[in-house]
C-alpha cells in the first residue's frame, strides 16, 4: 500500500489531520451516564434556555457654535427678568478653566439664582445698577450648564473630543430640531462641518457606552450572577444575555439599582448612616488635578444638609482624621477618606453640594477613580435607556431546538451524500467527499470551542449552509480532475487542480464578501450565522479542499490500476 | 435527477438560439419586478416586513388550547395573529408599553410551558430596516467588484451580475407571493444567495472564456458540474427545510424552528431561480459574446 504512505507524507495531509484531531480534542466530546453527552461547545440562549435584553442608549453628540456674550445674556436675562450689559468678558481667551465674565443690570440679583454657572459675586454699584461677576467658569462649562438645566440631563465633554473642536454629549434623547431651538434662544447653533453636514449625531460617546456597560456588568456581578455577558453592539446598543434566567427576572435585575450608602465614622469602627444613593444627583468623569485623581459628584439639598449636620454632630469637622467618610455599595466598603481641611472649614458655614473624592496620583488611583465613578452611580445608568428588544426561550424548548437542529444537520449531510452517489456512483469519490465535508464541520466546531463562540440556531444554519458550499467546491474539483472521464497524468492533474482552485477561490471570495455586512452591522443574532459561514469557507478553502484533491488522486489512481478503465 | 436535469437543460440550450434562451428568464425577472413594484406602491415595502423590522412581540407556547380560545383569552392585549403548528401556538402582538409587556410575559410564563418570547421595539425595527437595505447594497456591490476583478471584461462580468440580481429579485418576489416575511433570517438568506448564486456563474464563465474547446462543449460540461453543485446544495437545504418545518408531524415532541425553516425556503426558491438564470440567461449572453465575429473564434477552439 505505497499510496497510503505517500499520502501521509504530504504536508497538506499532515496539517489537515493535526487540525482535525486538534478540533476533536477542543470539542472534547464525552458521555457521562445519567447526564448524557457532554462537550466543550457553548450553546446560545436559544438552544440552552434563558433570556436576553437589548437596550438602546439615548443621547446626542454635537459641536456647538455660540458667542459667549450672547450666551450669558441668553442664560441670565430670562432668570433675572431684565436686560444685562456685559462690561468685561475673558471667556474667549485661551486656556481652559477659571475665566470670568462681568455684567451690569438694573434688576436685583441674588447669587443663588446663578450659582450653577460658577462662582458668583454680586455688588450693588448704585441705586438701580447691580454688577455681577461669574468666575471659575468657561464658555464650555456655561454651555454645559445651560443645556443641562434646559434638558434636565447631564451634559459632558467626552475625553477624546477636543481634537477637531469640542463635542458635547447630551445624555438624554434630544432631536436635532429641539437642540437647535434651545441654542437659538442664546444666539447659538449646531456647528456644521466643512462640507455643510451637521455635527449632530444621535447616540452616545464610546466612553459613555463603555461606562454603561461596566455599570451593568458590575451590578450583575454584585448580585452574584457571574458570567453574564454584556456586549456592546455599535455605539448605541447593549445586549445582555441571561443564561437560565427567565425574562421577568432578567428585567427586574436590569432595572433594580444597587444600594449605595455613605456613612461616617463615629468612634472606633462604629459608623453612622449619612445618606443613600438617591441623594447623589450627578457623577462626573474622573479628572486629574492638584496631583491627585478625583471623581466629582453632587448631592441634592437634603443630602448636603444631612451631611453637614452629621459632620457637625460627630465632630468630623474638628477632627477629620478620626472620622472618615466611608462609601458602601450593597454593604461592601468601596471608599474611605477623611474630610479635607478646606471642606471641613466650609461645612461650618453651610452645606456643600459639589464634592470630589480623591484617590491618589498613580495608575491604580486612576482605576480606583473610574471604579468609584461606576459605584457612585450605584447601578443608575448614566444615560436614559430604552428597551428595544428582548427574548426568552424555555430550557426545555431550547433542548428540543438543539436536537432538531442536529438532526437537520445530519440529514442534510445524508441528503447531499445521496445526490453525490447518484451522480458519480463510485464509493471512492463518495467517501472522500463526505469525509471532507464532515471534517470541515468538525473543524468549524473546533474553532467555535477554542474561541468560545456561542453556537446558536443561526450558527447551525450557517454550518448546514457551509456543508452545501463545501460539497459544491468538491464537485468542481472532481469534475475538473475527471474532465475526460478518467484520471489524467500527474502534470495535467496539477494544472487541473489549479484551474479548479481559480474557480473555487472566486466563488469563496464572493461568499465571504456577501456575508461580511452581517458581521459588522448591528444585527445581533445574525453575526453568528455570518461568522460561522465565513469560518467554514476559510477552513474549507485553505485546509480541507486541497487535501481532497490529493486524496482523490490517490484513490482514483489505485482504482485506475485495479480496474483498468473508468466508466461514467 | 442531477444528470437527468442536466441532459434536458443541455439539449434545450443546444437547440435554441441566444434570444430564445433569454426570453424565459427575462420574462420571469420582469414579472418579479412588477410584483415587487406593485407591493411597494400599495404597502410601501417590496416585501412583507416581519416583526424584526416592524416591532412587536411574538410568543410561542405549548398548549392544548385552540387558537380561537387563546385569541379570546389575550384579547385585552393588541393581539394580531394566532397560528397553530402541532402542539404549539404562536401568538403575534403589536407594540405595547413596558408595563403591559411585562404583565403579558408574566401571565404567559405562569400558565404555559416551553415558552419562547421575542420582542422588538419599533424604533429598533426602523433602524434595522435601514441597515438591512445597506447590507443588501454593500453585499451586492462587493460581489460585483469581486466578479469584475475575476474576469476583467465587461460583458461576461455583467452577465454574472445580472443573473445574481435576477436570483435575488425572483427570491424576493417569491417571498411576497408565498407570504414569507422579511425577518433577520430571510435577510441572511438573501445575502447568502448573493454569494451562493454566483458560484455556478463563475464556473460557467471561467470555463467558457479561459479554456480551450468549442463553446458548446464547454457550456455543456460546465452545466453538468454546475447542476450537480446546485442539486447537492438543494439537497442540504431541502433536508433543513423538511426537518425544521414538518418534523413535528412525525415526532410530536419536535417543534418547528421558524428561523431555519425561513432561511431554507428562501434559499431553495433562490437556487431554483439560479438554475434558470445561470443556464439560460447567463449562458445566452455569454454564448452570444463568445461567438461574436470580432473574436474570430478565440473562445471557440
Amino acid at each position: 500500500m505505497s499510496d497510503k504512505k505517500s499520502l501521509l507524507k504530504n504536508p497538506r495531509v499532515i496539517i489537515f489531520i493535526i487540525l482535525l484531531l486538534g478540533s476533536i480534542v477542543a470539542i472534547h466530546p464525552g458521555y457521562t451516564p445519567g447526564k448524557g453527552t457532554t462537550s466543550n461547545l457553548n450553546f446560545g440562549l436559544d438552544l440552552e434556555g434563558g433570556s436576553w435584553l437589548q437596550i438602546k442608549l439615548e443621547g446626542a453628540l454635537a459641536q456647538i457654535d455660540v458667542d459667549s456674550g450672547k450666551l450669558v445674556s441668553g442664560i441670565v436675562e430670562p432668570i433675572i427678568g431684565a436686560p444685562i450689559e456685559i462690561t468685561k468678558n475673558d471667556l474667549d481667551a485661551g486656556g481652559s478653566a477659571n475665566k470670568s465674565i462681568t455684567f451690569t443690570t438694573s434688576a436685583s440679583v441674588s447669587a443663588s439664582q446663578l450659582e450653577y454657572l460658577g462662582t458668583v459675586s454680586v455688588d450693588k454699584l448704585s441705586g438701580n445698577t447691580t454688577q455681577v461677576t461669574i468666575s471659575d467658569t468657561s464658555k464650555e462649562s456655561l454651555i454645559q450648564a445651560y443645556l443641562s438645566k434646559a434638558l434636565d440631563a447631564e451634559v459632558v465633554i467626552p475625553e477624546k473630543s477636543t481634537q477637531d473642536g469640542i463635542v458635547y454629549e447630551i445624555r438624554t434623547a434630544v432631536t436635532e430640531e429641539q437642540l437647535e431651538a434651545l441654542l437659538e434662544k442664546v444666539g447659538g447653533s449646531i456647528h456644521k462641518n466643512e462640507d455643510g453636514t451637521s455635527t449632530y449625531k444621535e447616540g452616545v460617546s464610546t466612553e459613555t457606552r463603555d461606562l454603561t456597560k461596566s455599570i451593568l456588568s458590575d451590578k450583575l456581578n454584585s448580585l452574584g450572577l457571574k458570567d453574564i455577558p454584556v456586549r456592546t453592539v455599535g455605539d448605541e446598543y447593549i445586549l445582555i444575555d441571561f443564561a437560565g434566567i427567565d425574562l421577568a427576572t432578567a428585567k427586574e435585575i436590569a432595572e433594580k439599582p444597587g444600594k449605595f450608602e455613605i456613612r461616617i465614622q463615629t468612634t472606633g469602627n462604629e459608623t453612622e448612616h449619612v445618606l443613600y444613593g438617591d441623594s447623589i444627583e450627578t457623577v462626573g468623569i474622573p479628572s486629574f488635578h492638584d496631583e491627585q485623581w478625583h471623581t466629582s459628584f453632587t448631592l441634592d439639598d437634603k443630602g448636603a444638609r444631612t451631611l453637614q449636620k452629621i459632620a457637625l454632630e460627630t465632630g468630623a469637622i474638628d477632627n477629620p482624621d478620626s472620622h472618615y467618610l466611608k462609601m458602601y455599595l450593597d454593604g461592601v466598603e468601596i471608599y474611605g477618606a477623611p474630610l479635607s481641611e478646606s471642606a471641613a472649614e466650609k461645612l461650618r458655614e453651610g452645606p456643600i453640594y459639589s464634592w470630589e473624592a480623591s484617590t491618589g496620583s498613580d495608575e491604580a488611583a486612576k482605576a480606583e477613580a473610574t471604579a468609584l465613578q461606576v459605584h457612585l452611580r450605584a447601578g443608575a445608568l448614566p444615560v436614559n435607556v430604552q428597551l428595544v428588544g428582548s427574548g426568552h426561550v424555555d430550557a426545555g424548548l431550547g433542548a428540543q431546538f438543539k436536537t432538531a437542529a442536529m438532526v437537520a444537520g445530519l440529514i442534510s449531510l445524508v441528503g447531499v451524500a445521496a445526490v453525490v452517489y447518484f451522480k458519480y456512483r463510485r464509493p471512492e469519490i463518495l467517501i472522500p467527499m463526505v469525509g471532507t465535508s464532515t471534517s470541515e464541520v468538525i473543524m468549524i466546531l473546533g474553532v467555535a470551542a477554542v474561541i468560545g463562540w456561542q453556537l446558536d440556531l443561526a450558527s447551525i444554519a450557517g454550518i448546514i449552509a457551509s456543508i452545501g458550499t463545501g460539497i459544491d467546491h468538491l464537485v468542481i474539483i472532481t469534475d475538473e480532475v475527471l474532465y475526460e472521464g478518467k484520471l489524467p497524468p500527474t502534470r495535467v492533474f496539477k494544472s487541473r487542480i489549479g484551474k479548479a482552485f481559480t474557480i473555487i477561490l472566486g466563488a469563496a471570495s464572493t461568499n465571504i464578501i456577501a456575508l461580511s455586512p452581517l458581521v459588522v452591522m448591528g444585527f445581533g443574532s445574525l453575526k453568528g450565522f455570518a461568522i460561522t459561514t465565513i469560518i467554514g469557507v476559510f477552513i474549507g478553502v485553505i485546509f480541507a479542499r486541497p487535501v481532497y484533491g490529493v486524496v482523490i488522486k490517490e484513490l482514483l489512481h489505485v482504482d485506475e490500476i485495479g480496474n483498468g478503465s473508468v466508466t461514467e | 435527477m442531477a444528470t437527468g436535469l442536466a441532459e434536458i437543460l443541455d439539449n434545450f440550450v443546444k437547440s435554441h438560439d441566444d434570444r430564445q434562451l433569454l426570453a424565459l428568464p427575462l420574462a420571469i425577472l420582469a414579472v418579479s419586478l412588477v410584483i415587487l413594484l406593485v407591493s411597494f406602491v400599495s404597502t410601501g415595502s417590496p416585501v412583507n416586513l416581519g416583526m424584526d423590522f416592524q416591532g412587536g412581540t411574538q410568543i410561542s407556547i405549548e398548549t392544548a388550547n385552540s387558537p380561537a380560545v387563546l385569541e379570546k383569552m389575550y384579547s385585552s392585549y393588541p393581539i394580531t395573529d394566532v397560528r397553530q403548528t402541532g402542539s404549539r401556538v404562536i401568538m403575534q402582538f403589536g407594540v405595547m408599553d413596558n408595563k403591559q409587556q411585562s404583565q403579558l410575559e408574566k401571565d404567559v410564563m405562569g400558565n404555559y410551558s416551553n415558552v419562547q418570547i421575542q420582542q422588538v421595539g419599533p424604533t429598533y425595527g426602523k433602524d434595522l430596516q435601514v441597515q438591512a437595505m445597506q447590507a443588501l447594497g454593500i453585499s451586492f456591490i462587493g460581489m460585483g467588484i469581486v466578479v469584475f476583478l475575476l474576469f476583467r471584461t465587461f460583458v461576461p462580468s455583467f452577465a454574472v451580475i445580472l443573473s445574481a440580481f435576477s436570483d435575488i429579485v425572483i427570491a424576493a418576489a417569491f417571498m411576497r407571493v408565498a407570504g414569507v416575511e422579511l425577518s433577520l433570517g430571510t435577510l441572511a438568506a438573501l445575502l447568502m444567495l448573493i454569494g451562493y448564486s454566483v458560484d455556478s456563474d463563475i464556473l460557467l464563465t471561467n470555463r467558457v472564456i479561459k479554456r480551450r474547446g468549442t463553446v458548446e462543449e464547454k457550456v455543456s460540461r460546465a452545466m453538468h458540474t454546475g447542476i450537480t453543485m446546485t442539486t447537492t446544495t438543494l439537497a442540504a437545504l431541502a433536508s433543513m427545510y423538511i426537518i425544521s418545518t414538518f418534523s413535528y408531524l412525525v415526532i410530536p415532541s419536535f417543534t418547528q424552528i421558524t428561523l431555519l425553516s425561513q432561511i431554507s425556503i428562501v434559499l431553495i426558491a433562490g437556487l431554483f431561480a439560479d438554475i434558470m438564470n445561470t443556464w439560460l440567461l447567463n449562458t445566452g449572453i455569454l454564448r452570444w459574446y463568445a461567438m461574436k465575429p470580432e473574436f474570430r473564434g478565440r473562445y471557440n477552439r
